[in-house]
């Protein structure tokens, strides 16, 4: 009797004890990437474009609105700005000062970053095909990944006019992407659970928490 | 998981990670826990440099195209994902299918992914380029147009305008040029008859729902014969006791093996293949007598004792319904339909039921001309032979004389019996990935579109024989040739050309205005018909008939097909010798027993297992076609790899075997029916896989509980009945109160139902194969069948009916219920099944430990378990699988889900849109594919829905209602026209 009651101790004891450690390390259950925050093949940065630039979310993740992913830009998309900004607006701005003072032709300026976007599309100093390369896809790391069963929309969160920000948090604020939200299901639950199912009839239901809002 | 793959063949991570996600679960749970939030994989996010015009990563567009499963030319629309096609769905609005697709043509994409495909040209047996091989052709071709030499070309039935002018142009271009045509199932007999007849060479376009009555002499038109699809819809429009007021064709079916037409049949006679000319001729005699015309084909008088079938009554039904009935004769035989004609013209039918307006082109062949290209090319007349689509060296009786062409160049998909004696192999497309085009009745024109670029270097005949002549052209350049000379100026000659081609490519097909045929006179000289001459004492007459699934062979090595139950027998992966009861108890058969079948005439023997069939005529032994093709051995290893697992097909051997060479090739017509044989049992025994038993609704007697009432699963009513007091008909359930869940638990929003109408289900399979596809169900392989672990989400319960007089079937497709007292959900220990407010009983794979208590606590046997991890080691086949449905790993159960990802893809763009979700917007896969129409999902709580109407029947009912699970899938009860209410069903 005595050693069954030791058991359950040292089993209390040692769950009570993970929970401490788990509580004071902030280890994390598994599938939980909360903070991360990956290194791009091209330093783009969110905190310019969104930020100080103010460019809508959706003009380059455009699937948001009607897919179930929001996408990433095609680099085409990239070259409808960059086409003619080539480099950083104070770079250019001082190259023509130079050249005013040295009565040239200001140079072309390319940044580095975008040199790589140029490359995947195969394009020349000149921003013209060079028929010498093949264009290369970008190979962005994914931030955001939701195991394989779970099969989040976009287009119901977008369309009740869900902030981006909501779940993606401050990314104007971001130069490099890091994920804000743990993405969990209790995350998810939460908000269905405090949403109503019709913004007209607030006093209604919450929206769905059916298993298979997500799971098929 | 990529999430934007600019091409197909970059492959999809996501099977292999779905799969192993619960597996590395545990274990990264220990890593996690210590490494705290490290990433167990970096996942790639690649998208497009360049755009694609119609692709948003994530969303599905449809491409119109037409099937090439067979040469009916059904509509499809094909479903695309990231730039490759993952379904086929048929196109509503194209007139030969009208929306259903057969089990062959949904199973079709798969095909597309075949690792073993040819990719690139072959010379001599080795892997050659495209170069080497033009080369090589055009030399040859010169040489022998030089000598004035003779060039063949054997093809499957084509009706494309393109195909047909680049034919056109090659023999104007050398020559001595003949095409031939054959079909594998071949119909040729009906156009020779016409040429008899009535002096044209036509294959009439039939019109089955006109008909009022159906009488069909073993023509399986609802599975294999023709156009299948066609007629099935069809055939369902004439059935329909709902419609007011209501339409009931009678159908008579006289046929010697058990066909999935008889099965639906009000009246099933067995009738033995060498007893048809003589029943057909005192038919044509009593009908004349009735008409008061003479018919000198017919003989009267030539009754035999113990006569199988009661003539004047049929001839009464026929001539009461003349000008809309139909006879229709599927035996190959010249003399056969040559009475047939002669029916359908003395009853007025031509016209009404038979249409040479817009006759079918859907079977081209000609197997007089087939049996002069023999002659020729074994006198040594022919110098070089291009075979296309076609597999002579399998499909024919005789293939010897393949050897004897000099140069034999067969353009062929896969390294089929005939490339491998050729001496040039030029690859072919698979149809969806090359343009094409065809004609399946005059003046409907099909168009055929790639949806992907093509996965192999393969190349139609067309631009072959463009190259050959020395005219390169691009398989669109010159199928837009042929339809500016052929269709444009037929159809739309006002329109400028490229805003008619490019209206044609989003619909796939288009409609010529054509005149209406003048049928020509019958013609009444004509020779005595040659009646077949009955099998001596101690033989018995063989019947080839086609299977539903393999049809005449081509698809053998598509897994879906193979594991597709037969409608009737049930059995998958092999093929066997049906026998009936009374010949099994002779012969001391059983199910399983091999037996030989040997011929005076010919050498060797068939060897291959029995199956006891019941409604099947005595003297009669049926074996399937299309089985026993070179290389479906690939399959040996095809389930999951286990302790105990048995290969699908022993070592050296091939899916079932090829009962070709046991063909009659006759003068005028391949002959499948009647060759006499002789039997014998071998003693050695194999399992047949059939899943017929292993789901069985039923309760055994001494299960049953005291007191507690028993009902039919299947319900059928007569046609008189349902007029007379549709009220008694059929037992209406009593309305039962007892809810399982208390008030609080009460459900919001649609009730997502479904309804299938047994009357028009004819079991032809095309729904598990549309579910397999959809829902990325698993191939197991035989073994694991027959240890009753198939994974179909949806099967098909068959239930004999009658007696031996009329042994007929009812079909009914069973999936899962959605009961609203599920007896699942309240044993599961974890809650992987549980309801939703919608009315779904939902699985949630990633909570289920898999206990199996669900399943053993469902009354309809509707759910499956993994019991393994099903192979997905193929990247290539893989990308058939539907990225929006989680591939399922070992140790969860799944089951039906009534499509929930079509439902949370309706929802998702009707909020994106901000209407509500209309009736008809979500159509489940078995739905969508159905050619009867015979499924119908909805809202059962809106009472203007379709299936709440349908529901809301006096035919519908709940399978085992008396449990009070309350269903949410509702059947209709079948009405038979007949005249005495069918005895009550039972399983077996």
């Amino acid at each position: 009797m005595e050693s069954r009651n030791l058991r359950v101790f040292v089993m209390v004891a040692v769950a009570l004890g993970a929970v401490v450690l788990i509580a004071a390390t902030e280890l994390r259950l598994p599938g939980n990437h909360r903070g991360y925050e990956p290194v791009q093949p091209i330093a783009f940065s969110h905190r310019l474009h969104s930020g100080e630039l103010k460019l809508d979310c959706q003009y380059c993740h455009f699937g948001a609105e009607r897919s179930r992913h929001a996408g990433l830009p095609p680099a085409t998309m990239c070259m409808n700005c960059h086409r003619v900004v080539t480099a950083a607006w104070d770079l250019v701005l001082a190259e023509e000062a130079a050249a005013k003072a040295a009565g040239r032709a200001p140079a072309t300026l390319f940044s580095p970053e975008l040199k790589k976007l140029y490359r995947a599309l195969a394009l020349d100093d000149h921003l013209k095909p060079d028929p010498s390369l093949a264009p290369q896809p970008i190979e962005w790391v994914r931030v955001h990944h939701l195991p394989d069963f779970v099969y989040f929309d976009h287009r119901p969160h977008v369309a009740r006019g869900l902030a981006c920000e909501t779940c993606h948090g401050p990314v104007q604020s971001m130069e490099r992407v890091r994920q804000e939200s743990d993405l969990s299901m209790g995350w998810c639950v939460n908000c269905h659970r405090s949403y109503p199912a019709l913004p007209s009839a607030p006093s209604a239901e919450h929206v769905s928490t059916d298993c298979s809002s997500c799971h098929f | 998981m990529n999430q934007h793959d600019q091409s197909p063949l970059e492959g999809d991570a996501a099977a292999s990670s779905r799969r192993s996600f619960l597996k590395l679960a545990g274990f990264s749970f220990a890593t996690a826990a210590v490494s705290g939030c490290s990433r167990g994989r970096i996942e790639k996010a690649i998208p497009y440099l360049v755009p694609a015009e119609e692709i948003t990563p994530g969303r599905a567009y449809f491409v119109a195209t037409t099937c090439g499963a067979c040469s009916a030319g059904c509509g499809v629309l094909a479903k695309c994902r990231d730039g490759r096609p993952i379904k086929l769905e048929g196109n509503p609005a194209q007139p030969v299918n009208r929306g259903g697709l057969c089990a062959v043509g949904q199973a079709a994409v798969l095909s597309l992914y075949d690792a073993q495909r040819l990719d690139g040209p072959m010379r001599g047996g080795a892997p050659a380029t495209w170069e080497a091989v033009d080369q090589d052709v055009r030399a040859r071709l010169a040489a022998i147009k030089a000598s004035g030499g003779r060039i063949v070309l054997l093809t499957g039935t084509l009706h494309g305008p393109s195909t047909r002018a680049a034919i056109d142009r090659f023999a104007q271009h050398f020559g001595n040029v003949r095409h031939v045509m054959y079909d594998a199932l071949s119909v040729a007999a009906i156009a020779l008859a016409h040429q008899r007849t009535h002096g044209v060479r036509v294959l009439p376009a039939l019109h089955f729902d006109r008909a009022r009555v159906i009488v069909s002499f073993a023509a399986d038109f609802l599975a294999t014969w023709i156009s299948p699809v066609e007629f099935t819809a069809d055939y369902a429009l004439g059935r329909n006791p709902d419609a007011s007021p209501p339409i009931c064709s009678r159908h008579i079916q006289l046929e010697s093996c058990f066909s999935l037409s008889g099965s639906r049949a009000d009246q099933r006679i067995p009738l033995a293949p060498w007893q048809v000319v003589p029943v057909l001729e005192r038919l044509c005699a009593a009908i004349a007598q009735r008409s008061g015309r003479a018919c000198t084909a017919a003989r009267a008088g030539v009754a035999a004792a113990g006569d199988p079938v009661d003539i004047e009554a049929l001839a009464d039904e026929l001539w009461q319904a003349r000008g809309h009935g139909l006879v229709v004769c599927g035996q190959n035989d010249v003399s056969a339909q040559v009475l047939v004609n002669r029916l359908n013209a003395l009853l007025d039918n031509y016209g009404v039921t038979l249409d040479l307006t817009r006759a079918s082109q859907q079977r081209l062949g000609n197997d007089a001309e087939l049996h002069e290209l023999q002659r020729a090319v074994s006198a040594g007349e022919v110098d070089l032979m291009i075979v296309q689509g076609q597999n002579p060296a399998y499909d024919l009786p005789d293939a010897s004389w393949l050897d004897k062409v000099p140069t034999l160049i067969v353009c062929a998909s896969t390294l089929d019996e005939t490339a491998a004696r050729a001496h040039l192999v030029c690859p072919e497309p698979h149809f969806l990935e090359a343009w094409d085009d065809g004609e399946p009745h005059q003046g409907v024109y099909t168009l055929t579109q790639p949806t992907l670029p093509s996965l192999r270097r393969a190349r139609t005949l067309r631009e072959s024989l463009a190259r050959w002549i020395g005219d390169p052209q691009s398989d669109l350049e010159l199928v837009k040739a042929a339809w500016r000379d052929v269709v444009h100026a037929r159809v739309a000659a006002a329109e400028p050309f490229d805003a008619f081609f490019h209206r044609v490519q989003s619909d796939a097909f288009v409609v010529a205005p054509v005149q209406d045929a003048v049928l020509p006179a019958l013609r009444e000289d004509d020779a005595a018909p040659l009646a077949m001459a009955p099998p001596a004492a101690g033989e018995h007459g063989l019947v080839l008939y086609a299977s539903s699934a393999m049809q005449d062979g081509r698809h053998a090595h598509n897994p879906w097909l193979q594991e597709l139950p037969d409608p009737i027998t049930k059995v998958v992966w092999d093929n066997y010798a049906c026998v009936s009861p009374a010949l099994a108890s002779a012969l001391c058969l059983a199910t399983g027993d091999h037996v030989r079948i040997t011929s005076p005439e010919l050498k060797g023997a068939l060897e291959l297992p029995a199956l006891v069939q019941p409604g099947q005529h005595d003297q009669v032994i049926a074996v399937a076609l299309g089985y026993g093709r070179r290389g479906t051995d690939r399959f040996a290893r095809i389930g999951p790899q286990w302790l105990q697992a048995e290969p699908t097909v022993a070592a050296g051997a091939l899916v079932g075997v090829n009962a070709a060479p046991w063909i009659r090739a006759g003068e005028l017509a391949l002959g499948y029916h009647g060759r006499a044989v002789r039997v014998a049992r071998t003693g050695r025994r194999s399992q047949l896989a059939c899943t017929q038993d292993h789901h069985r609704l039923e309760v055994p007697e001494h299960l049953r509980p005291h007191g507690g009432e028993v009902r039919d699963a299947v319900r059928t009513t007569t046609l008189a009945t349902w007029l007379s007091s549709p009220e008694r008909a059929l037992l209406r359930e009593p309305e039962r109160d007892g809810q399982l869940w208390p008030a609080d638990h009460r459900r919001r929003g649609p009730h997502w139902g479904m309804v299938v109408d047994l009357n028009a289900c004819t079991g032809c399979s095309a729904c598990v194969i549309a579910c397999q596809a959809e829902n990325n169900v698993p191939v197991v392989g035989k073994d694991e069948v027959a240890r009753h672990r198939e994974m179909h989400w949806l099967r098909i319960d068959r239930y004999y009916q009658g007696d031996g007089a009329s042994t007929t079937a009812v079909h009914q497709p069973m999936m899962c219920q959605h009961c609203g007292n599920a007896p699942c959900e309240t044993v599961c220990p974890v809650l992987a099944t549980v309801h939703s407010k919608d009315g779904l009983n939902q699985q949630v794979y990633n909570r289920c430990v898999g206990t199996r208590y669900c399943a053993n606590n469902c009354p309809y046997k509707v759910r499956r378990f993994n019991w393994f991890d099903y192979p997905h080691t193929d990247q290539l086949q893989n990308m058939v699988l539907n990225p929006d449905v989680t591939v399922r790993s070992r140790g969860v159960m799944e089951k039906c889900s009534l499509c929930v990802q079509r439902i949370a893809e309706a929802k998702a763009e009707a909020r994106r849109q901000g209407v509500p979700i209309k009736d008809g917007d979500i159509e489940p896969a078995c739905q969508q594919s159905c050619p009867a129409s015979a499924i119908t999902f909805g809202d059962l709580d809106d009472p203007g829905s379709a299936a709440a109407r349908k529901a809301a029947s006096l035919r519908a009912y709940a399978v085992l209602g008396e449990l009070n699970v309350a269903p949410s899938v509702r059947y209709l009860a079948q009405v038979a026209n007949r005249d005495h209410k069918g005895s009550a069903a039972h399983a077996g």
